[in-house]
Protein backbone atom coordinates (compact mmCIF):
# COMPACT_ATOMS: atom_id res chain seq x y z
CA UNK A 1 0.00 0.00 0.00
CA UNK A 2 1.28 3.44 -0.90
CA UNK A 3 1.79 5.45 2.31
CA UNK A 4 -0.44 8.47 2.80
CA UNK A 5 2.55 10.84 2.81
CA UNK A 6 3.11 10.16 -0.88
CA UNK A 7 -0.43 11.20 -1.70
CA UNK A 8 -0.09 14.32 0.38
CA UNK A 9 3.19 15.19 -1.32
CA UNK A 10 1.53 14.78 -4.73
CA UNK A 11 -1.47 16.78 -3.58
CA UNK A 12 0.75 19.60 -2.29
CA UNK A 13 2.67 19.66 -5.56
CA UNK A 14 -0.57 19.80 -7.54
CA UNK A 15 -1.89 22.56 -5.30
CA UNK A 16 1.30 24.56 -5.75
CA UNK A 17 1.21 24.08 -9.52
CA UNK A 18 -2.38 25.29 -9.56
CA UNK A 19 -1.55 28.26 -7.36
CA UNK A 20 1.44 29.30 -9.46
CA UNK A 21 -0.60 28.81 -12.60
CA UNK A 22 -3.33 31.04 -11.22
CA UNK A 23 -0.86 33.78 -10.37
CA UNK A 24 1.30 33.53 -13.50
CA UNK A 25 -1.12 32.75 -16.31
CA UNK A 26 -2.95 35.49 -18.17
CA UNK A 27 -5.52 33.47 -20.08
CA UNK A 28 -8.93 33.35 -18.39
CA UNK A 29 -9.60 29.75 -19.40
CA UNK A 30 -6.24 28.68 -17.99
CA UNK A 31 -7.04 30.51 -14.78
CA UNK A 32 -10.19 28.39 -14.50
CA UNK A 33 -8.09 25.29 -15.16
CA UNK A 34 -5.63 26.35 -12.45
CA UNK A 35 -8.45 26.71 -9.94
CA UNK A 36 -9.68 23.25 -10.90
CA UNK A 37 -6.19 21.81 -10.37
CA UNK A 38 -6.09 23.39 -6.91
CA UNK A 39 -9.52 22.06 -5.96
CA UNK A 40 -8.67 18.59 -7.22
CA UNK A 41 -5.51 18.66 -5.13
CA UNK A 42 -7.84 19.27 -2.20
CA UNK A 43 -9.97 16.29 -3.26
CA UNK A 44 -6.94 14.06 -3.50
CA UNK A 45 -5.77 15.11 -0.05
CA UNK A 46 -9.21 14.48 1.42
CA UNK A 47 -9.56 11.02 -0.08
CA UNK A 48 -6.01 10.04 0.89
CA UNK A 49 -6.49 11.23 4.47
CA UNK A 50 -9.76 9.32 4.58
CA UNK A 51 -7.98 6.15 3.50
CA UNK A 52 -5.60 6.60 6.40
CA UNK A 53 -8.58 6.88 8.77
CA UNK A 54 -11.06 4.34 7.40
CA UNK A 55 -13.38 4.42 10.46
CA UNK A 56 -15.51 7.29 9.04
CA UNK A 57 -16.20 8.60 5.57
CA UNK A 58 -16.08 12.31 6.36
CA UNK A 59 -13.25 13.07 3.95
CA UNK A 60 -14.79 11.19 1.02
CA UNK A 61 -18.15 12.80 1.57
CA UNK A 62 -16.59 16.23 1.65
CA UNK A 63 -14.77 15.51 -1.60
CA UNK A 64 -18.04 14.49 -3.29
CA UNK A 65 -19.63 17.77 -2.28
CA UNK A 66 -16.50 19.59 -3.44
CA UNK A 67 -16.77 18.00 -6.87
CA UNK A 68 -20.44 18.98 -7.18
CA UNK A 69 -19.89 22.55 -6.01
CA UNK A 70 -16.84 22.88 -8.26
CA UNK A 71 -18.95 21.98 -11.25
CA UNK A 72 -21.52 24.64 -10.36
CA UNK A 73 -18.80 27.18 -9.77
CA UNK A 74 -17.14 26.42 -13.07
CA UNK A 75 -20.45 26.77 -14.90
CA UNK A 76 -20.84 30.29 -13.57
CA UNK A 77 -17.17 30.99 -14.26
CA UNK A 78 -17.42 29.93 -17.89
CA UNK A 79 -20.58 31.99 -18.27
CA UNK A 80 -18.76 35.05 -16.96
CA UNK A 81 -15.75 34.40 -19.21
CA UNK A 82 -18.12 34.07 -22.19
CA UNK A 83 -19.82 37.34 -21.27
CA UNK A 84 -16.45 39.07 -21.12
CA UNK A 85 -15.39 37.49 -24.41
CA UNK A 86 -18.58 38.61 -26.17
CA UNK A 87 -18.02 42.19 -25.07
CA UNK A 88 -14.28 42.47 -25.47
CA UNK A 89 -13.31 39.68 -27.92
CA UNK A 90 -10.44 38.61 -25.71
CA UNK A 91 -9.74 36.06 -23.00
CA UNK A 92 -6.65 37.76 -21.62
CA UNK A 93 -7.13 39.11 -18.11
CA UNK A 94 -4.74 42.00 -18.80
CA UNK A 95 -7.29 43.38 -21.24
CA UNK A 96 -9.89 43.52 -18.48
CA UNK A 97 -8.78 46.95 -17.40
CA UNK A 98 -11.87 49.16 -17.48
CA UNK A 99 -12.17 49.38 -13.73
CA UNK A 100 -9.35 51.46 -12.36
CA UNK A 101 -9.18 54.25 -9.90
CA UNK B 1 -41.25 17.86 16.53
CA UNK B 2 -42.70 21.33 16.28
CA UNK B 3 -39.78 23.26 17.76
CA UNK B 4 -37.20 21.48 15.62
CA UNK B 5 -39.09 22.41 12.46
CA UNK B 6 -39.10 25.97 13.74
CA UNK B 7 -35.29 25.90 13.80
CA UNK B 8 -35.20 25.05 10.11
CA UNK B 9 -38.09 27.30 9.08
CA UNK B 10 -36.06 30.39 8.09
CA UNK B 11 -34.00 28.35 5.63
CA UNK B 12 -36.96 26.31 4.40
CA UNK B 13 -39.02 29.45 3.78
CA UNK B 14 -36.22 31.04 1.75
CA UNK B 15 -35.41 27.86 -0.16
CA UNK B 16 -38.98 27.11 -1.19
CA UNK B 17 -39.74 30.82 -1.55
CA UNK B 18 -36.90 31.16 -4.04
CA UNK B 19 -38.20 28.17 -6.01
CA UNK B 20 -41.67 29.72 -6.03
CA UNK B 21 -40.18 33.00 -7.25
CA UNK B 22 -38.48 31.17 -10.12
CA UNK B 23 -41.78 29.52 -11.05
CA UNK B 24 -43.65 32.81 -10.79
CA UNK B 25 -41.10 34.41 -13.07
CA UNK B 26 -41.60 31.74 -15.72
CA UNK B 27 -45.36 31.27 -15.44
CA UNK B 28 -46.46 34.89 -15.24
CA UNK B 29 -45.48 37.97 -17.16
CA UNK B 30 -45.87 40.23 -14.18
CA UNK B 31 -42.38 41.19 -13.10
CA UNK B 32 -43.37 44.06 -10.88
CA UNK B 33 -44.49 41.90 -7.99
CA UNK B 34 -41.30 39.84 -7.75
CA UNK B 35 -39.33 42.34 -5.67
CA UNK B 36 -42.15 42.67 -3.17
CA UNK B 37 -42.63 38.88 -3.21
CA UNK B 38 -38.94 38.35 -2.42
CA UNK B 39 -39.12 40.88 0.38
CA UNK B 40 -42.19 39.12 1.81
CA UNK B 41 -40.42 35.74 1.67
CA UNK B 42 -37.34 37.12 3.40
CA UNK B 43 -39.30 39.08 6.01
CA UNK B 44 -41.24 35.87 6.77
CA UNK B 45 -37.95 34.05 7.24
CA UNK B 46 -36.77 36.80 9.57
CA UNK B 47 -40.02 36.49 11.54
CA UNK B 48 -39.50 32.73 11.92
CA UNK B 49 -35.94 33.34 13.09
CA UNK B 50 -37.30 35.83 15.64
CA UNK B 51 -39.82 33.23 16.77
CA UNK B 52 -36.99 30.73 17.14
CA UNK B 53 -35.14 33.31 19.21
CA UNK B 54 -38.11 33.71 21.53
CA UNK B 55 -38.63 29.96 21.94
CA UNK B 56 -34.92 29.77 22.63
CA UNK B 57 -32.43 27.58 20.78
CA UNK B 58 -32.01 25.41 23.89
CA UNK B 59 -35.63 24.30 23.38
CA UNK B 60 -34.96 23.37 19.77
CA UNK B 61 -32.87 20.42 20.86
CA UNK B 62 -34.02 17.73 18.48
CA UNK B 63 -33.20 19.93 15.49
CA UNK B 64 -29.72 18.46 15.79
CA UNK B 65 -31.18 15.02 15.05
CA UNK B 66 -32.19 15.70 11.48
CA UNK B 67 -29.83 18.58 10.76
CA UNK B 68 -26.68 17.44 12.52
CA UNK B 69 -24.36 19.62 10.48
CA UNK B 70 -26.13 22.84 11.31
CA UNK B 71 -25.75 24.59 14.63
CA UNK B 72 -28.85 26.30 15.95
CA UNK B 73 -27.70 28.72 18.60
CA UNK B 74 -28.36 32.41 19.19
CA UNK B 75 -25.39 33.26 16.99
CA UNK B 76 -27.07 31.52 14.05
CA UNK B 77 -30.46 33.09 14.78
CA UNK B 78 -28.97 36.59 15.04
CA UNK B 79 -27.35 36.19 11.64
CA UNK B 80 -30.51 34.67 10.16
CA UNK B 81 -32.49 37.77 11.13
CA UNK B 82 -29.75 40.12 9.94
CA UNK B 83 -29.23 38.31 6.62
CA UNK B 84 -32.94 37.98 5.88
CA UNK B 85 -33.52 41.68 6.54
CA UNK B 86 -30.50 42.74 4.45
CA UNK B 87 -31.62 40.49 1.61
CA UNK B 88 -35.16 41.86 1.74
CA UNK B 89 -33.96 45.46 1.69
CA UNK B 90 -31.62 44.74 -1.24
CA UNK B 91 -34.50 43.06 -3.10
CA UNK B 92 -36.67 46.13 -2.62
CA UNK B 93 -33.90 48.35 -3.99
CA UNK B 94 -33.56 45.97 -6.94
CA UNK B 95 -37.29 46.30 -7.65
CA UNK B 96 -36.90 49.95 -8.51
CA UNK B 97 -33.42 49.80 -9.98
CA UNK B 98 -33.81 46.91 -12.42
CA UNK B 99 -37.04 48.31 -13.89
CA UNK B 100 -35.54 51.78 -14.30
CA UNK B 101 -32.40 50.50 -16.00
CA UNK B 102 -34.10 48.00 -18.30
CA UNK B 103 -32.54 44.83 -16.87
CA UNK B 104 -35.72 43.67 -15.20
CA UNK B 105 -35.14 39.92 -15.39
CA UNK B 106 -36.82 37.87 -12.70
CA UNK B 107 -33.92 35.56 -11.94
CA UNK B 108 -32.25 38.34 -9.96
CA UNK B 109 -34.64 37.74 -7.06
CA UNK B 110 -34.28 33.96 -7.03
CA UNK B 111 -30.48 34.25 -7.13
CA UNK B 112 -30.56 36.83 -4.35
CA UNK B 113 -32.75 34.56 -2.20
CA UNK B 114 -30.57 31.50 -2.77
CA UNK B 115 -27.48 33.53 -2.03
CA UNK B 116 -29.06 34.70 1.24
CA UNK B 117 -29.84 31.07 2.02
CA UNK B 118 -26.17 30.23 1.43
CA UNK B 119 -25.08 32.99 3.78
CA UNK B 120 -27.43 31.58 6.45
CA UNK B 121 -26.02 28.09 5.98
CA UNK B 122 -22.57 29.62 6.35
CA UNK B 123 -23.55 31.26 9.63
CA UNK B 124 -25.15 28.04 10.86
CA UNK B 125 -22.43 25.66 9.66
CA UNK B 126 -21.26 23.16 12.23
CA UNK B 127 -19.23 21.10 9.80
CA UNK B 128 -16.65 21.92 7.14
CA UNK B 129 -18.92 20.30 4.54
CA UNK B 130 -21.82 22.59 5.39
CA UNK B 131 -19.45 25.53 5.60
CA UNK B 132 -18.21 24.85 2.09
CA UNK B 133 -21.67 24.26 0.62
CA UNK B 134 -22.95 27.46 2.26
CA UNK B 135 -19.95 29.42 1.08
CA UNK B 136 -20.36 28.25 -2.50
CA UNK B 137 -24.14 28.78 -2.50
CA UNK B 138 -23.61 32.33 -1.30
CA UNK B 139 -20.64 33.10 -3.55
CA UNK B 140 -21.97 31.58 -6.77
CA UNK B 141 -25.11 33.67 -6.37
CA UNK B 142 -23.04 36.76 -5.67
CA UNK B 143 -20.89 36.19 -8.80
CA UNK B 144 -24.03 35.94 -10.90
CA UNK B 145 -25.50 39.08 -9.35
CA UNK B 146 -22.26 41.00 -9.90
CA UNK B 147 -22.35 40.14 -13.59
CA UNK B 148 -26.08 40.60 -13.91
CA UNK B 149 -25.84 43.49 -16.35
CA UNK B 150 -24.64 41.24 -19.15
CA UNK B 151 -24.30 43.93 -21.77
CA UNK B 152 -22.06 46.11 -19.68
CA UNK B 153 -18.31 45.47 -19.99
CA UNK B 154 -17.78 46.89 -16.51
CA UNK B 155 -20.28 44.51 -14.94
CA UNK B 156 -18.76 41.49 -16.70
CA UNK B 157 -15.25 42.57 -15.77
CA UNK B 158 -16.14 43.13 -12.12
CA UNK B 159 -17.85 39.73 -11.99
CA UNK B 160 -14.81 38.08 -13.59
CA UNK B 161 -12.40 39.50 -11.02
CA UNK B 162 -14.77 38.65 -8.19
CA UNK B 163 -15.23 35.11 -9.47
CA UNK B 164 -11.53 34.38 -10.06
CA UNK B 165 -10.31 35.68 -6.72
CA UNK B 166 -13.31 34.26 -4.87
CA UNK B 167 -12.75 30.73 -6.21
CA UNK B 168 -9.02 31.03 -5.57
CA UNK B 169 -9.79 31.96 -1.97
CA UNK B 170 -12.21 29.05 -1.63
CA UNK B 171 -9.53 26.67 -2.92
CA UNK B 172 -6.98 28.02 -0.42
CA UNK B 173 -9.43 27.64 2.42
CA UNK B 174 -10.45 24.11 1.47
CA UNK B 175 -6.82 22.98 1.25
CA UNK B 176 -6.39 24.35 4.75
CA UNK B 177 -9.40 22.38 5.97
CA UNK B 178 -8.15 19.24 4.18
CA UNK B 179 -4.85 19.54 6.08
CA UNK B 180 -6.77 20.00 9.33
CA UNK B 181 -8.81 16.90 8.54
CA UNK B 182 -5.60 15.00 7.95
CA UNK B 183 -4.11 16.15 11.23
CA UNK B 184 -7.18 15.57 13.39
CA UNK B 185 -9.56 13.25 11.53
CA UNK B 186 -12.45 15.66 12.07
CA UNK B 187 -14.53 17.74 9.72
CA UNK B 188 -17.00 18.96 12.34
CA UNK B 189 -16.01 22.29 13.82
CA UNK B 190 -16.54 21.24 17.44
CA UNK B 191 -14.49 18.08 16.89
CA UNK B 192 -11.73 20.12 15.26
CA UNK B 193 -11.72 22.48 18.22
CA UNK B 194 -11.46 19.63 20.74
CA UNK B 195 -8.72 17.91 18.78
CA UNK B 196 -6.71 21.11 18.43
CA UNK B 197 -7.21 22.01 22.08
CA UNK B 198 -6.55 18.66 23.70
CA UNK B 199 -3.87 16.92 21.71
CA UNK B 200 -0.30 17.98 22.03
CA UNK B 201 -0.57 18.39 18.31
CA UNK B 202 2.23 20.59 17.04
CA UNK B 203 2.46 19.52 13.47
CA UNK B 204 3.57 22.22 11.05
CA UNK B 205 0.59 21.32 8.85
CA UNK B 206 -1.72 22.97 11.40
CA UNK B 207 0.11 26.26 11.09
CA UNK B 208 -0.07 26.03 7.29
CA UNK B 209 -3.75 25.14 7.55
CA UNK B 210 -4.41 28.13 9.79
CA UNK B 211 -2.60 30.43 7.37
CA UNK B 212 -4.53 29.07 4.36
CA UNK B 213 -7.91 29.26 6.10
CA UNK B 214 -7.19 32.76 7.33
CA UNK B 215 -6.16 33.90 3.85
CA UNK B 216 -9.34 32.43 2.37
CA UNK B 217 -11.51 34.12 4.99
CA UNK B 218 -9.67 37.43 4.54
CA UNK B 219 -10.54 37.31 0.83
CA UNK B 220 -14.20 36.79 1.67
CA UNK B 221 -14.41 39.71 4.07
CA UNK B 222 -12.14 41.76 1.73
CA UNK B 223 -9.37 42.54 4.19
CA UNK B 224 -6.26 44.26 2.80
CA UNK B 225 -4.12 42.85 1.13
CA UNK B 226 -6.81 40.45 -0.13
CA UNK B 227 -9.19 43.24 -1.17
CA UNK B 228 -8.19 43.80 -4.80
CA UNK B 229 -11.46 42.44 -6.20
CA UNK B 230 -13.73 44.52 -4.00
CA UNK B 231 -13.69 47.97 -5.62
CA UNK B 232 -13.94 46.50 -9.12
CA UNK B 233 -16.76 44.10 -8.28
CA UNK B 234 -18.65 46.77 -6.33
CA UNK B 235 -18.29 49.36 -9.08
CA UNK B 236 -19.19 47.03 -11.92
CA UNK B 237 -22.17 45.32 -10.30
CA UNK B 238 -25.69 46.76 -10.54
CA UNK B 239 -26.17 48.93 -7.44
CA UNK B 240 -28.66 46.61 -5.63
CA UNK B 241 -26.22 43.74 -6.11
CA UNK B 242 -23.48 45.95 -4.68
CA UNK B 243 -25.66 46.67 -1.66
CA UNK B 244 -26.28 42.95 -1.26
CA UNK B 245 -22.57 42.14 -1.51
CA UNK B 246 -21.61 44.92 0.88
CA UNK B 247 -24.16 43.88 3.51
CA UNK B 248 -25.15 40.21 3.26
CA UNK B 249 -22.02 38.66 1.74
CA UNK B 250 -19.85 40.57 4.18
CA UNK B 251 -22.05 39.57 7.13
CA UNK B 252 -21.88 35.93 6.00
CA UNK B 253 -18.10 36.22 5.72
CA UNK B 254 -17.81 37.62 9.22
CA UNK B 255 -20.15 34.96 10.59
CA UNK B 256 -17.88 32.20 9.33
CA UNK B 257 -14.75 34.13 10.32
CA UNK B 258 -16.01 34.39 13.90
CA UNK B 259 -17.14 30.78 13.92
CA UNK B 260 -13.85 29.45 12.57
CA UNK B 261 -11.48 31.66 14.54
CA UNK B 262 -13.35 31.47 17.86
CA UNK B 263 -14.55 27.87 17.65
CA UNK B 264 -12.02 25.89 15.63
CA UNK B 265 -8.96 27.98 16.42
CA UNK B 266 -10.27 29.14 19.80
CA UNK B 267 -7.93 26.94 21.81
CA UNK B 268 -5.34 28.52 24.04
CA UNK B 269 -2.39 28.09 21.77
CA UNK B 270 -4.03 29.21 18.52
CA UNK B 271 -5.81 32.18 20.11
CA UNK B 272 -2.89 33.49 22.14
CA UNK B 273 -1.07 36.65 21.22
CA UNK B 274 2.33 34.97 21.18
CA UNK B 275 1.70 31.80 19.19
CA UNK B 276 -1.53 32.12 17.25
CA UNK B 277 -3.63 34.16 14.85
CA UNK B 278 -4.36 37.34 16.88
CA UNK B 279 -1.24 39.31 15.82
CA UNK B 280 -1.88 38.35 12.18
CA UNK B 281 -5.52 39.45 12.34
CA UNK B 282 -4.47 42.64 14.15
CA UNK B 283 -2.01 43.38 11.34
CA UNK B 284 -4.76 42.69 8.78
CA UNK B 285 -7.05 45.07 10.69
CA UNK B 286 -4.48 47.88 10.74
CA UNK B 287 -3.64 47.43 7.05
CA UNK B 288 -7.31 47.19 6.09
CA UNK B 289 -8.37 50.34 7.92
CA UNK B 290 -5.39 52.45 6.92
CA UNK B 291 -5.06 51.49 3.27
CA UNK B 292 -8.82 51.58 2.63
CA UNK B 293 -9.29 54.98 4.23
CA UNK B 294 -6.30 56.52 2.47
CA UNK B 295 -7.30 55.14 -0.93
CA UNK B 296 -11.00 55.97 -0.47
CA UNK B 297 -10.14 59.66 -0.27
CA UNK B 298 -8.61 59.55 -3.74
CA UNK B 299 -11.61 58.00 -5.49
CA UNK B 300 -13.67 59.92 -7.99
CA UNK B 301 -16.43 57.34 -8.32
CA UNK B 302 -18.98 57.28 -5.51
CA UNK B 303 -19.43 53.53 -5.74
CA UNK B 304 -15.68 52.97 -5.48
CA UNK B 305 -15.58 55.29 -2.50
CA UNK B 306 -18.35 53.27 -0.85
CA UNK B 307 -16.46 50.06 -1.74
CA UNK B 308 -13.33 51.30 0.01
CA UNK B 309 -15.50 52.49 2.87
CA UNK B 310 -16.89 48.96 3.19
CA UNK B 311 -13.32 47.62 3.26
CA UNK B 312 -12.49 50.10 6.02
CA UNK B 313 -15.52 48.91 7.99
CA UNK B 314 -14.21 45.35 7.65
CA UNK B 315 -11.04 46.67 9.29
CA UNK B 316 -12.94 48.05 12.29
CA UNK B 317 -14.78 44.72 12.55
CA UNK B 318 -11.46 42.85 12.55
CA UNK B 319 -10.39 44.98 15.54
CA UNK B 320 -13.44 43.57 17.33
CA UNK B 321 -12.49 40.04 16.26
CA UNK B 322 -9.00 40.46 17.77
CA UNK B 323 -10.54 41.83 20.97
CA UNK B 324 -12.58 38.64 21.22
CA UNK B 325 -9.53 36.69 22.42
CA UNK B 326 -9.47 38.60 25.72
CA UNK B 327 -13.12 39.58 26.21
CA UNK B 328 -14.98 37.02 24.10
CA UNK B 329 -18.59 37.79 25.04
CA UNK B 330 -18.28 41.56 24.92
CA UNK B 331 -16.21 41.75 21.74
CA UNK B 332 -18.29 39.23 19.83
CA UNK B 333 -21.51 41.05 20.65
CA UNK B 334 -19.86 44.34 19.65
CA UNK B 335 -18.96 42.82 16.27
CA UNK B 336 -22.52 41.54 15.78
CA UNK B 337 -24.00 44.91 16.70
CA UNK B 338 -21.54 46.66 14.39
CA UNK B 339 -22.53 44.34 11.53
CA UNK B 340 -26.20 45.22 12.11
CA UNK B 341 -25.54 48.97 12.09
CA UNK B 342 -23.19 48.72 9.11
CA UNK B 343 -25.62 46.60 7.07
CA UNK B 344 -28.58 48.96 7.38
CA UNK B 345 -26.39 52.04 6.84
CA UNK B 346 -24.68 50.70 3.75
CA UNK B 347 -27.87 49.34 2.12
CA UNK B 348 -29.49 52.68 2.87
CA UNK B 349 -26.60 54.54 1.25
CA UNK B 350 -26.76 52.43 -1.90
CA UNK B 351 -30.57 52.72 -1.99
CA UNK B 352 -30.31 56.50 -1.74
CA UNK B 353 -27.65 56.45 -4.47
CA UNK B 354 -30.06 54.51 -6.69
CA UNK B 355 -32.75 57.10 -6.07
CA UNK B 356 -30.37 59.96 -6.99
CA UNK B 357 -29.93 58.69 -10.56
CA UNK B 358 -32.07 57.45 -13.40
CA UNK B 359 -31.56 55.61 -16.66
CA UNK B 360 -28.75 57.21 -18.62
CA UNK B 361 -28.21 59.73 -15.84
CA UNK B 362 -26.82 57.60 -13.05
CA UNK B 363 -24.75 59.02 -10.27
CA UNK B 364 -21.21 57.85 -10.96
CA UNK B 365 -18.80 60.47 -9.69
CA UNK B 366 -18.84 63.19 -7.09
CA UNK B 367 -19.36 65.71 -9.88
CA UNK B 368 -22.73 64.13 -10.65
CA UNK B 369 -23.87 64.95 -7.14
CA UNK B 370 -22.92 68.63 -7.42
CA UNK B 371 -25.80 70.86 -6.40
CA UNK B 372 -28.20 67.94 -5.90
CA UNK B 373 -29.02 69.23 -2.41
CA UNK B 374 -30.45 72.40 -3.93
CA UNK B 375 -32.08 70.88 -7.01
CA UNK B 376 -33.61 67.82 -5.36
CA UNK B 377 -33.44 68.13 -1.58
CA UNK B 378 -35.76 65.16 -1.05
CA UNK B 379 -33.33 62.64 -2.61
CA UNK B 380 -30.15 64.33 -1.38
CA UNK B 381 -31.25 64.19 2.24
CA UNK B 382 -31.44 60.37 2.59
CA UNK B 383 -28.03 59.96 0.94
CA UNK B 384 -26.52 62.50 3.33
CA UNK B 385 -28.27 60.77 6.24
CA UNK B 386 -26.77 57.33 5.53
CA UNK B 387 -23.35 58.78 4.76
CA UNK B 388 -23.44 60.36 8.22
CA UNK B 389 -24.29 57.00 9.74
CA UNK B 390 -21.41 55.33 7.87
CA UNK B 391 -19.10 58.08 9.09
CA UNK B 392 -20.16 57.26 12.65
CA UNK B 393 -21.86 60.52 13.56
CA UNK B 394 -24.04 60.40 16.67
CA UNK B 395 -26.97 59.82 17.03
CA UNK B 396 -26.87 57.52 14.01
CA UNK B 397 -26.42 53.76 14.26
CA UNK B 398 -22.85 53.88 12.97
CA UNK B 399 -21.70 55.83 16.00
CA UNK B 400 -22.79 53.20 18.50
CA UNK B 401 -21.43 50.40 16.32
CA UNK B 402 -17.97 51.97 16.40
CA UNK B 403 -18.33 52.92 20.07
CA UNK B 404 -18.99 49.35 21.22
CA UNK B 405 -16.22 47.84 19.08
CA UNK B 406 -13.66 50.42 20.23
CA UNK B 407 -14.78 50.00 23.84
CA UNK B 408 -14.43 46.22 23.59
CA UNK B 409 -10.93 46.68 22.15
CA UNK B 410 -10.01 49.08 24.97
CA UNK B 411 -11.35 46.68 27.60
CA UNK B 412 -9.32 43.90 26.01
CA UNK B 413 -6.20 46.01 26.53
CA UNK B 414 -5.60 46.64 22.83
CA UNK B 415 -4.83 50.33 23.28
CA UNK B 416 -2.58 50.73 20.24
CA UNK B 417 -5.12 49.08 17.96
CA UNK B 418 -7.94 51.22 19.33
CA UNK B 419 -5.97 54.42 18.78
CA UNK B 420 -5.23 53.42 15.18
CA UNK B 421 -8.91 52.58 14.61
CA UNK B 422 -9.93 55.93 16.09
CA UNK B 423 -7.47 57.90 13.94
CA UNK B 424 -8.78 56.01 10.93
CA UNK B 425 -12.37 56.90 11.64
CA UNK B 426 -11.27 60.55 11.72
CA UNK B 427 -9.48 60.18 8.37
CA UNK B 428 -12.64 58.58 6.99
CA UNK B 429 -14.61 61.73 7.80
CA UNK B 430 -12.68 63.43 4.97
CA UNK B 431 -14.21 61.46 2.15
CA UNK B 432 -17.62 61.21 3.75
CA UNK B 433 -17.75 64.98 4.20
CA UNK B 434 -16.64 65.41 0.60
CA UNK B 435 -20.08 64.04 -0.31
CA UNK B 436 -21.65 66.88 1.68
CA UNK B 437 -19.48 69.49 0.00
CA UNK B 438 -20.65 68.28 -3.39
CA UNK B 439 -24.27 67.80 -2.37
CA UNK B 440 -24.77 71.17 -0.77
CA UNK B 441 -21.92 73.55 -1.63
CA UNK B 442 -21.02 72.97 -5.25
CA UNK B 443 -22.76 73.87 -8.45
CA UNK B 444 -22.46 71.46 -11.38
CA UNK B 445 -19.78 72.33 -13.89
CA UNK B 446 -21.13 73.68 -17.17
CA UNK B 447 -21.89 70.86 -19.61
CA UNK B 448 -21.26 68.13 -17.05
CA UNK B 449 -23.72 65.24 -17.07
CA UNK B 450 -26.33 65.92 -14.43
CA UNK B 451 -27.92 63.08 -12.50
CA UNK B 452 -31.71 63.05 -12.60
CA UNK B 453 -33.47 61.42 -9.66
CA UNK B 454 -35.87 58.57 -10.29
CA UNK B 455 -39.02 57.60 -8.46
CA UNK B 456 -39.77 54.14 -7.15
CA UNK B 457 -42.03 53.08 -4.32
CA UNK B 458 -39.90 50.02 -3.57
CA UNK B 459 -36.68 51.99 -3.22
CA UNK B 460 -38.39 54.60 -1.06
CA UNK B 461 -39.76 51.82 1.16
CA UNK B 462 -36.27 50.32 1.47
CA UNK B 463 -34.85 53.73 2.37
CA UNK B 464 -37.57 54.34 4.94
CA UNK B 465 -36.93 50.94 6.55
CA UNK B 466 -33.16 51.49 6.57
CA UNK B 467 -33.62 54.94 8.08
CA UNK B 468 -35.91 53.47 10.72
CA UNK B 469 -33.31 50.85 11.66
CA UNK B 470 -30.49 53.40 11.62
CA UNK B 471 -32.39 55.64 14.03
CA UNK B 472 -33.56 52.69 16.12
CA UNK B 473 -30.02 51.35 16.50
CA UNK B 474 -28.73 54.86 17.10
CA UNK B 475 -31.31 56.21 19.52
CA UNK B 476 -32.50 53.03 21.21
CA UNK B 477 -29.78 50.42 20.70
CA UNK B 478 -30.90 48.56 23.84
CA UNK B 479 -32.97 45.77 22.31
CA UNK B 480 -30.53 44.80 19.55
CA UNK B 481 -27.58 45.21 21.87
CA UNK B 482 -29.20 42.91 24.41
CA UNK B 483 -29.73 40.38 21.63
CA UNK B 484 -26.08 40.65 20.60
CA UNK B 485 -25.02 40.29 24.23
CA UNK B 486 -27.22 37.20 24.58
CA UNK B 487 -25.30 35.71 21.64
CA UNK B 488 -21.98 36.53 23.27
CA UNK B 489 -23.11 35.12 26.60
CA UNK B 490 -24.33 31.89 25.05
CA UNK B 491 -21.33 31.43 22.76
Amino acid sequence: MIPVEHYIALSSILFTIGGIGFLARRNMILLLVSIEVMLNAVNLALVAFNRARPETHAGQMLSFFLIAAEAAELAIGLAIVLAVYRLKKTVRVDDANLLRH
Amino acid sequence: MMPSILALMPMLVIGFGALALMLAEVLTDAKTGLAVGTAVVLFTAAAFACAGWMVGPENLGDAAVFAPWLVFDRFTLFFEVLLALSGALAALVAGGYLREHGIDRGEFYAILSFSTLGAMMLAAAGDVLMLFVGLETMSIGAYALAGFRRGSPKSAEGALKYFLLGSFAAALMMFGFALLYGATGHTDLAGLHNALASESLRSPSIVIALALVLAGLAFKVSAVPFHMWTPDAYEGAPTPATAFMAASVKAGGFAVLLRVLLTVFGDERSASWATGWPPVVALLAVLTMTVANLVAGRQESIKRMLAYSSIAHAGYLLVGVVAAIRAPAQAQSAVLFYLATYSVSTIGAFAALVLCGSRGAEVVSYEDLAGLGRRHPAVALPFAFFILSLAGMPPMAGFFGKWFVFKAAMDAGLHGLTVIAFINSVIAAYYYLKVFVFLYMREPAAGAPIAKPMWSGEVVTAIALCAFFVLLLGLAPGAVLDAALAVGGAG
